[in-house]
Order: structure tokens, then sequence, then C-alpha cells
């Protein structure tokens, strides 16, 4: 079978893929194909149909499918190539691309370079070892957006949601606004785990319970589900004895976290960071592997699709580069480490001279902290878990940071006057 | 007889997050307490006086790949008329092909605001087997 052979090989055609492509296109690169497994182009985004997309990027207030329509419009204006319903198998770390689809049958590119832009998937009821039967009417959040908001169905009329992430909380007011009634949001952790805004209107506007430091420990039903036991949960996430209660229901939606999708990052021997579950990247998003790039949720996952399309411009430009010979090699190899409540940190590789934009999940919510890289002391007045932590550094304020081959990242409350 | 209530209001203007303690004598608003900013202040009055929200929601597509075509207003609308602007939506069919920014319904329920499309439908070209 011939290989073909391309400039740069885009893994995903959702937020991240579009934007990467678009900018490489944009930088120059003419031989570009993104590969994508979906039936259309846009990933998550189409499902959304939700506002609050786009209020950095565009300054405007979009649904999802809005935001994203601009980006395929303008991969299709750029007449950037791009294979739906399109599988791919294997990438390897030479960037050789194995991938199926029903008109091409066995594709083999060899790409000069490849951006990876899969994005991620969500936990699953076997992922959380929840006791009980296994009936129907169990579905994770993003299942249930698509059945309702995709495909029109209505997925349950009485609903519990376990976790309270983004997405589930968005379903708890779309089951409420087409009429289901939502018995409670149920959370393992003293505090929510989607952004507030998202609580205040998704939760509190519906007055749908939200049950903080609770847990489903069973599931009843034998073809379809009936009820789930609900207890309060302790500091380390055990339920406490005899505070369990029954709802009943007839649907039980899981919101309760998402996994960067790396299966093919693996093949090609990508060095993954266990903190973000995605592959450490450097400024440049460059992957461990030469001319393998990384970006969006694939890399780790975000809370706003602005910062994911900013991601992937970044890693589009950065492969064009690498393309065409212009990307140097980093000044020096600074690894950051996280340390006091921080989770991760991305990117974990910088070069300590070109500005750049550092993400930070932290572990739990504190109040005027100030984040410590190095020598550089940068005061925030509140982080929390759903909120990431976004820090542009200058040029300038690069200079004056001390240059090891390794720096701790912290962050600590600042000391009361 | 004077009526009191003191109101909890979550301010969504930044990532704080600020719990206001609202104070209301006699139906007007008379202590704003723990909020930080003029912003929050803000937001706390108009939320008390008319909360207004985004609306969205789907309508029904005939012709089109999928049964449902995704929709939202042109403007917030107020907070407690989610539920009847969801309901109307919920009667209305359209014809595809759409397209994005298209009106659905014009002045629902006389709110001022439109109903627009937020997506491309096509015509649904069936493949043969």
């Amino acid at each position: 079978m011939a290989k073909r052979n391309v400039d740069i090989a885009v893994m995903g055609g959702g937020a991240a893929g579009l934007a990467a492509a678009t900018k490489a296109k944009e930088k120059g690169i003419e031989n570009i194909v993104i590969l994508e497994r979906n039936e259309q182009l846009g990933g998550i985004l189409p499902q959304c149909i939700h506002t609050g997309f786009g209020l950095r990027y565009f300054k405007e207030n979009l649904t999802g499918p809005e935001y994203i329509s601009r980006f395929v419009k303008k991969t299709q204006d750029l007449q950037i190539e791009y294979k739906l319903d399109t599988m791919v198998l294997e990438i390897t770390p030479e960037k050789d691309i194995t991938a199926v689809n029903s008109i091409d049958g066995l594709l083999i590119l060899q790409a000069k370079a490849i951006i990876l832009a899969m994005g991620c998937r969500e936990r699953t009821r076997g992922m959380l070892g929840i006791a009980g039967t296994r009936p129907a009417g169990i579905l994770t959040a993003g299942t249930a957006q698509r059945l309702m908001d995709v495909e029109g169905y209505m997925p349950g009329a009485k609903v519990v949601i376990l976790g309270s992430g983004d997405i589930g909380l968005i379903m708890a007011r779309r089951f409420a606004m087409e009429g289901a009634k939502v018995e409670a949001v149920v959370e393992i952790l003293p505090y929510p785990s989607g952004l507030d805004r998202n609580v205040v209107q998704c939760l509190e506007d519906f007055n749908i319970p939200l049950l903080l430091q609770h847990t489903v420990t069973s599931i009843h039903g034998s073809d379809r589900i009936e009820a789930v036991t609900v207890a309060k949960a302790d500091a380390n996430g055990k339920p406490v004895q005899d505070t369990e209660r029954i709802i009943k229901c007839d649907t039980l939606i899981l919101s309760v976290g998402l996994i960067p999708e790396n299966e093919l990052s693996q093949t090609a021997n990508i060095a993954l960071d266990s903190a973000t579950g995605g592959p450490i990247v450097n400024e440049y998003m460059e992957t461990s592997v030469q001319g393998i790039f990384a970006c969006g949720n694939v890399a780790h996952v975000y809370d706003l699709v602005d910062h994911v399309t900013q991601a992937g411009e970044l890693a589009g430009i950065n492969a064009a580069r690498y393309v065409l010979n212009q990307l140097p090699p980093l000044p020096k190899k600074i690894t950051l480490k996280a340390g006091n409540n921080v989770r991760y940190i991305v990117p974990q590789i910088i070069g300590g001279k070109e500005p750049l934009t550092l993400y930070l999940r932290v572990k739990k919510p504190m109040r005027n902290v100030k984040v410590t890289i190095g020598n550089l002391i940068i005061p925030q007045r509140v982080v929390k878990p759903p909120e990431m932590v976004v820090i542009s550094l200058t040029r300038q304020t690069l200079e004056k940071l001390e240059k090891r081959d390794e720096l701790k990242v912290n962050i600590e409350e600042k000391a009361e006057l | 007889m004077k009526k009191r209530e003191v109101r909890v209001i979550t301010c969504i203007i930044c990532p704080m997050g600020c719990k206001a303690k609202v104070t209301i004598k006699n139906g007007k608003i008379s202590k704003i307490g723990d909020i930080e900013c003029p912003r929050g202040e803000e937001y706390v009055i108009r939320e008390l006086e008319t909360p207004m929200r985004d609306f969205f929601t789907t309508v029904r597509i005939k012709g089109a790949s999928t049964p449902v075509l995704p929709v939202r207003s042109t403007q917030p609308i107020p907070k407690d008329k989610i539920m009847d602007c969801a309901l109307e939506l919920a009667n209305i069919a359209v014809d595809a092909p759409v397209k994005v920014g298209e009106v659905i319904v014009k002045n629902l329920l006389g709110l001022g605001v439109d109903i627009i499309a937020t997506r491309d439908m096509d015509r649904w070209k069936q493949v043969e087997h």
C-alpha cells in the first residue's frame, strides 16, 4: 500500500484541531489533513447548545454550535482537507499514521509533523465501582446531552445526577427545562466541581438540590433503574453508616470527570504526565517526540473552549515552524514541578525567555494566595479546583526568573497582616 | 409591621463567587454585605430586581439529518419566563434547510426577543444502500 506524504496531520477535528489546522495553514503550510472519527467536524461543541462560549476569544457570548461553526467555516474557506468517519489506529514515533474509513479503506500517511487533538472522554460507571444492579438508564452527562440536544430523545423523567461537573450541572438545567424532575445533584466533595455560574444558573434557578459530601452507594432496578441509595460521605469520601436514604429515579446521570484520550499518544511512545493524563509538553506544545504536538483536552482538561482554541493555535503555529525548519530549540529546558496545592501545571517544560501562558489546576480552594514559580511571586485573589488558574508571563518577568533545570510551583495563602 | 428578610445571592461576575448577604426591608434593599466590589453590588441589585438569563433550547426540525435544531434568544429573558418560553418552543417545528442566525420565532411571547437558529441544518439527502 502506497504511503501518502503530508506536511501536517491533525488527529481530531474539534475545537483544538481546527484551531491548529487553520493557524498552520495561515502560516503557509499547504499540505495539511485533519482526520476525524465523527461524521461531522466540531468535536463536542455541536451538542453544547448553551451560551457562554467565546467571551474571551471573540468577546461575544455564543452557543457551542455557533462558536465552532466559525472554525468549521474557516477550515473550509482555507480549503484544508479533512476526512470524516475516519478512525486512526496507530501513529508511530517516525510519524507514520495508520487509519481506516469506508472510502479510502486502509490509509497510511507519512507526516512531517503531527498535531494530537483527540480531546477527552467521560469517566463511566465502571470506573466508579458503585454497587448494585446493572439496569438501563445510567448515562454519562455527555451521552444524555447528545441524546437530548442532537438526536431529540428524552432520556428520562425522574433524574439523579452524580457528580457536579459542568456538563452535569448543564444537563440538570436541560432536564428541568424539558419537563423532567431532577431529584438531586450528588457531590462527594465539600464544594461543587463545576463553575459557580453553573451552580447558580443551572441548579438554584430551578430549585434543584445540591447534596455536597454525599455519594451514591447503590443502584436499584432490574430492567430499568428504579432508585439509588444516597449516603453522606466523610472527609475521605467514604460513606457514613446509617445516613443512607433511597431516592426514586428512572435515570442516573454521571458527571464524574473527564480523561484525556491518549491511546494514540501511547502508540507513538509519547511520555505522559500522570497528573494531567496527557502528554508532557513544552511551551511550543511539543511532546517528548520531536515534531509531534498536542493541544486541547488531550493535553489536559480545560474549562473554557476559548483557552482550547488558543492552545490549538499555538500548536498549529509551532508545528508549521517545525515543518519550515523555523522552530528554534528552547534556550533552556526548565521543568516545572507541581508543589503545594498544585495538581498540575501545563506546559511542563519552558524555555524561560519567550512570553508564554501557564495553566494550573489547584487541589483545593484558597483565598488571597501567592503563586510562586521558583523566585517569581504572582498574587491571586482566589483559586478553586474547577477554575483553571491562568498566568501569563511576559519577557520582562521571565528575565527575572532564575533559570534552573527544575523549578517548583507552589500556591500558598499569604500571611495575614 | 416591618417586614425584614435576609437573602444570600452568589455573585457570578468573577471567580471569587462572593455570597452577598442582602437585607430587604419592606421590599426594598436596605443593606448589601459580604461582597467586595462595585461590579458585584451591581449584579446583586439587578439579580434582586429583574434577574435575566440567556435562553436556549431546541425545536423540532423536519427533513434534516437529526430531528432537533438548537436555538437561542437574541437577548437575555426574565428568569421567571424561562419555563413559559421552553413550553412555547416545544410546539414549534421548522423545515430544513435552516441557516445559523435565521429567525425561528419573532418576538417570543411579546418579550421583545427573537429566537434564532444556532447552526446550519442542511436538507438531508438519503443515501441509498
